[in-house]
């Protein structure tokens, strides 16, 4: 029988183009307010770090570094790395461990610089994560994988780029309310549906960010969870699905197939489903991947995910709030650190945290946290449920 | 006697990553003939060809794939391309989807306009130079 396990504390760094750090500040800033909180070094028993990409520092036995830089270097560590997936499937890692036994108390840290080297050689590393034999010499970069979904389901279902622009502006509605964020402004419908193209039919404000950042958090088993805090958050349900290697093999273009055997499996683990909500945090890495969460995690009907934006009920005072962090859109997304950062959001919006009132959630119970990476080959989506 | 075998490459690519498979599947690129793998034990069909049954994992050969004709499935113009690749933008690739069901992943290279789903594709050759070969769909 599995141990139940809880997140009991969380850190963020601030996200951006950090050239005044490297991965080990980054780490630092992201484990401080943890270490503030209580949890020192001598009460983790070992860590996870979750580092997708190590072509963008050159750096490897990236745990052994972060681990060493913490303080944390007599304790055991191990890296994990799924491509944009890699936080959650950290955390994953990091649960089956301590719901086994192995541990009590766990630190799952992540981390990405990926603004070392120019945005066209990043575009260039993260296409290698499509088919090196047959998509890379084709030049199909990530935003390119998720421009042939665009123009599917715009077709599909006759929808403008406007209603993608739609979803950019809210994403940058939030990330302007958040201090951790990469690029924290307000954007107008006008300019988000203009913007100058980087994947036709996606535009400028279609894209996630390349950003450098940190973010982590602590598990620890039941038995341990009263010495950190009176606030934890359980982990209630996770699921994991995958997709075809190569995009033209997946049977839709319009949803991404493991997300939906992600968001099933862990639906029925938590023994909820998605009417029980209170908020989510979405895989926005463009922002058509958005429109088709709603629909793969069953927030609406295939081909009316566009309702929930054109009615605002994916706003943080509405039906079902997403993405009230900024998303990976505005706030930004550094590969390794995204999935820890929407766990860090669901919890801080569960303890009322929000800096902002103007996005702070009301009431969160259960929250929803669904991570994909490259173009949907892996997916996590793990459910957290308030536990006070 | 050894013959000595021609450096080819597919596309855009310098990866030196070519197996005796995959060489054999670029000399009749070479040839303007497009292979397609079939699996010698279940006779399962894969385009783009693979050395191994995805789904018995027992070996395929090589079979010529005669399909010319596709169907637009979905298509993006890269404006902003990888590194390797930016001097070519903006570039579209498409995903063709033929009679038989089987697809491909290729560039259409006469678009004058913004391409359409669903419209029709011809499969076509090409030398980009002397050692990379390509696929790839007209309008």
């Amino acid at each position: 029988m599995a141990r139940k396990v809880a997140v009991v504390a969380a850190g963020h760094s601030k996200f951006g183009k950090r050239y005044d750090a490297t991965m080990r500040e980054l780490c630092a800033e992201a484990y401080k307010p943890i270490y503030d909180a209580g949890v020192t070094q001598d009460k983790i028993d070992a860590t996870v770090l979750s580092y997708a990409a190590s072509q963008f520092t050159g750096q490897g036995a990236g745990s052994a570094l972060m681990a060493d830089y913490l303080g944390l270097q007599n304790k055991p560590h191990l890296r994990v790395e799924s491509a944009c997936t890699t936080g959650t499937a950290s955390l994953r890692a990091a649960w089956g461990m301590v719901a086994a036994g192995l541990y009590d108390v766990m630190l799952v840290l992540g981390v990405e610089q990926m603004n070392r080297v120019s945005s066209a050689v990043a575009t260039e590393y993260m296409s290698m994560a499509g088919d090196m034999r047959w998509e890379y010499p084709y030049g199909i970069s990530f935003p390119a994988f998720y421009a042939l979904m665009a123009s599917r389901y715009m077709h599909k279902y006759d929808m403008p780029h406007e209603v993608l622009s739609r979803i950019s502006v809210k994403s940058h509605h939030y990330g302007a309310q958040n201090p951790k964020a990469h690029l924290p402004r307000e954007v107008t419908l006008e300019e988000a549906n203009n913007a100058v193209p980087i994947c036709r039919p996606l535009n400028l404000y279609d894209c996630s960010l390349i950003t450098d950042g940190a973010a982590g958090v602590i598990i620890a088993a039941e038995k341990r969870v009263k010495e950190f805090t009176d606030q934890p958050m359980w982990i209630k349900g996770i699921g994991a699905g995958a997709s075809a290697m190569m995009i033209q093999d997946r049977e839709s273009l319009t949803s991404i197939p493991g997300a939906k055997r992600a968001a099933k499996a862990a639906y029925d683990m938590a023994g909820v489903g998605p009417k029980d909500l209170d908020m989510v945090q979405v895989h926005d890495c463009f922002s058509i991947a958005e429109l088709i969460a709603y629909e793969d995690l069953g927030l609406a009907e295939p081909g009316k995910g566009r309702e929930l934006i054109e009615n605002k009920e994916v706003y943080h005072d509405g039906r079902i709030p997403v993405n009230c962090d900024g998303g990976l859109k505005s706030k930004g997304h550094p590969l390794g650190a995204t999935g820890l950062s929407m766990t860090y959001e669901i919890l801080k919006q569960m303890r009322g945290e929000a800096e902002n009132q103007s996005r702070q959630i009301d009431d969160v119970k259960i929250g929803l946290a669904h991570n994909v990476g490259q173009s949907g080959q892996f997916v996590n989506v793990f459910i957290f449920e308030r536990g006070w | 006697m050894m013959t000595e075998k021609k450096e080819l490459y597919l596309g855009y690519s310098s990866d030196k990553a070519v197996t005796p498979f995959f060489q054999e599947f670029l000399e009749f690129l070479d040839q303007e003939k497009l292979m397609k793998s079939v699996c010698t034990q279940c006779g399962t069909e894969f385009l783009p060809p693979r050395e191994h049954c995805q789904k018995c994992l027992s070996l395929c050969e090589l079979k010529e794939f005669t399909e010319r004709e596709a169907k637009l499935r979905s298509y993006v113009v890269v404006d902003f391309a990888p590194e390797s690749l930016a001097s070519k933008a903006p570039y579209v690739v498409a995903i063709g989807e033929f009679p038989s069901g089987l697809r491909l992943t290729a560039h259409i290279t006469n678009l004058m306009s913004v391409p359409e789903v669903g419209m029709a594709l011809k499969l076509a050759f090409d030398h980009i130079d002397e050692k990379k070969l390509t696929y790839k769909f007209l309008v």
